[in-house]
């Protein structure tokens, strides 16, 4: 029985687990750190405490902190949210020794998944396509060497304990490899602690497409549909959208059916996306499993009239998950444009306070955003203030909505990415739905993947 | 508690130079704060038509302006979250009472979490004029927990 829940993060997916708690009568609690004293998810929380001061890591980022808030507090869950410390094996761990029911998969899942050498092999053994690479760890230059001329160049060197493009490296030729990889497996073990590396087949112009999936601990599990997210400045996505224009009707169910299958093999519980890379001839290759709830979730709600974080909540407190496969139908189609505080073309962070703000309304519309007139964009945390989700009866009608929004999206005392965004809602390929991950990098050069 | 309630409280406040004043009834809990603190007063459960009256104590060092005056006073926070104990267990004596000296460095109570007990300490030292907090409850990160004045 789940009667509290206490937010674990802080912006628009700490509203968003509130509103989910409101909608199942759960009482939702705050942290929050001295920086986000005045914010929207204190305000509409049932109760809050401060952990601490406003540098992440000595907050959010603070399990004993988090901890000692959800016993004071005497809460049931924690939902982690996404970043932070929702892909942290050890916070799912303490949280469920210490008596809490962590809102996600198990700690077990996690880190498994987590480890991207693991889940490849994981995956393999559950008979999902690859991309050609080495089976495991690449130990050092020489081995590195090895497994590159296998593979064929280019080859794309990653950090095992990675993401977001970092420890990452494109290797064109192979005297570049040992400086590349040296440089990368030293950033991974700056950034994430380990410097393990592994490699894969470098695809030219992938468009990177995921699976919404969804289990439970009755043994059902569904998926919600695919995503395409290849609108991407720096790895980091910043338009998705559903149904993916890459896929014909068979590849959809092809990719659909793997990530069932990748997610049965290891018995996943909560929400979770399985991330594939699919090639200029529409096949698809896994390459990694966030076991988290994401950013752009809301895009899959509009298609599926779901609502996830209600189903990781309901499926946390022991509940089968609402719906069959056969009961999720995909309605339309959906957009999501994520808006930074950022100066659109130089990309550097833009910190300040916002002096005026209108967000876009109206039919099939939906702003997730803890941002306001006179709300103050912190240098502390990441740079994503706002999310604009359209959902229209087509593509054509999506499109033209979510430029309407774009225009109304009104922003005013710091720098946004909307005239970047605008761009991308205005470029050919994307216009025709024939687009991959260099797209940003034809709008904004260097922006893209490097090569 | 409609409004007229409070605002008679309010008053009271202002008559009897209450900083604070905080008072449980129907299962309602009312905290009002003055903005010039002078003194803080409790009053629960509190019987229709009762006067809120300060603790005896409290008063006459208010007017004199001596110890509750946190305008004058350090105050130590909570470096942390957890729960407070002003007893070093249940029924012993607190760590420290209003009017004691102060060392710096003195552990002035414990803020439990996850199970462990960590001391806090004073970082100043002087005269103990104020509680802040109520014993076993949760504190938060910045919390004010006592209020020294320092020599």
């Amino acid at each position: 029985m789940i009667d509290s829940v206490l937010v674990a993060n802080r912006g628009e997916i700490a509203l968003r687990v509130i509103w989910a708690c409101r909608e199942l009568g759960i009482s939702p609690v705050a942290v929050y750190s001295e920086a986000d004293r005045d914010s929207l998810h204190v305000k509409f929380a049932d109760e809050d405490i401060c952990i601490g001061p406003g540098a992440a890591a000595d907050s959010y980022l603070n399990i004993a902190s988090v901890i000692a808030a959800a016993e004071a507090l005497k809460v049931d869950a924690i939902h982690p949210g996404y970043g932070f410390l929702s892909e942290n094996a050890h916070f799912a761990e303490v949280c469920e020794s210490c008596g809490f029911k962590f809102i996600g998969p198990s700690a077990d899942h996690i880190r498994r998944m987590g480890d991207k050498v693991e889940a490849k092999q994981l995956m393999r053994k559950a008979g999902l396509p690859m991309l050609p690479g080495s089976d495991g760890p690449v130990d050092g230059v020489d081995v590195a060497h090895e497994v590159a001329e296998q593979i064929g160049y280019p080859v794309l060197l990653k950090a095992a304990a990675g993401g977001g493009g970092r420890g990452m490296r494109i290797v064109l030729r192979p005297e570049d490899l040992p400086v590349a990889f040296q440089t990368a497996s030293r950033e991974a073990e700056a950034a994430f602690g380990s410097g393990e590396m592994y490699m894969e087949k470098y695809l030219a112009r992938p468009r990177h497409v995921e699976v919404q999936l969804l289990g439970d601990t009755h043994g059902n599990l569904v998926h919600l549909g695919e995503r395409e997210c290849s609108v991407q400045r720096k790895y980091q996505k910043i338009v998705e959208e559903t149904p993916s224009a890459a896929l014909g009707r068979e590849q959809r169910d092809g990719i659909l059916a793997d990530a069932i299958r990748g997610a049965a093999a290891i018995d996943y519980v909560s929400a979770g996306t399985m991330e594939f890379l699919v090639d200029g001839d529409g096949n698809h290759y896994f390459m990694e499993m966030n076991t988290r709830i994401q950013v752009e979730h809301p895009i899959t709600e509009a298609v599926t009239l779901v609502d996830l974080v209600k189903e990781q909540i309901r499926v946390a407190a022991g509940l089968p998950i609402q719906y069959a496969q056969d009961e999720i139908e995909f309605r339309g189609h959906s957009i999501e444009c994520r808006i930074n505080a950022e100066d659109p073309w130089a990309l550097t962070p833009c910190p300040g306070q916002i002096t005026a703000f209108n967000v876009p309304k109206g039919p099939g519309v939906r702003v997730d955003t803890a941002a306001h007139e006179d709300y103050y964009v912190s240098p502390f945390y990441d740079s994503m203030i706002a999310k604009v989700i359209v959902h229209g009866r087509d593509r054509a009608e999506a499109l033209a909505r979510m430029r309407r929004c774009l225009e109304l999206m009104i922003v005013e005392g710091i720098k946004t990415n909307i005239p970047l965004l605008q761009r991308v809602l205005d470029h050919p390929g994307f216009v025709a739905g024939d687009y991959d991950t260099h797209l940003v990098d034809e709008i904004l050069p260097g922006a893209g993947p490097q090569i | 508690m409609d409004i007229e309630r409070i605002r008679e409280f309010v008053d009271l406040m202002i008559e009897l130079d209450l900083a604070e004043l905080q008072i449980e009834q129907h299962g309602v809990s009312l905290r009002i704060r003055r903005p010039e603190p002078h003194v803080i007063a409790t009053a629960a459960p509190l019987s229709p038509g009762a006067v809120v009256s300060a603790p005896a104590a409290e008063p006459v060092d208010a007017v004199d302006g001596v110890a509750t005056d946190h305008g004058g006073a350090h105050l130590i926070r909570s470096p942390m979250v957890g729960t407070l104990y002003l007893a070093p267990e249940a029924g012993a004596e607190p760590f420290v009472q209003v009017g004691d000296r102060i060392k710096e460095g003195q552990t002035l109570c414990i803020v439990e979490a996850m199970k462990l007990m960590n001391e806090i300490t004073s970082d100043v030292a002087g005269e103990l004029v104020s509680v802040l907090h109520e014993n076993a409850q949760p504190v938060e990160y910045g919390q004010d927990l006592f209020a020294v004045l320092p020599d």
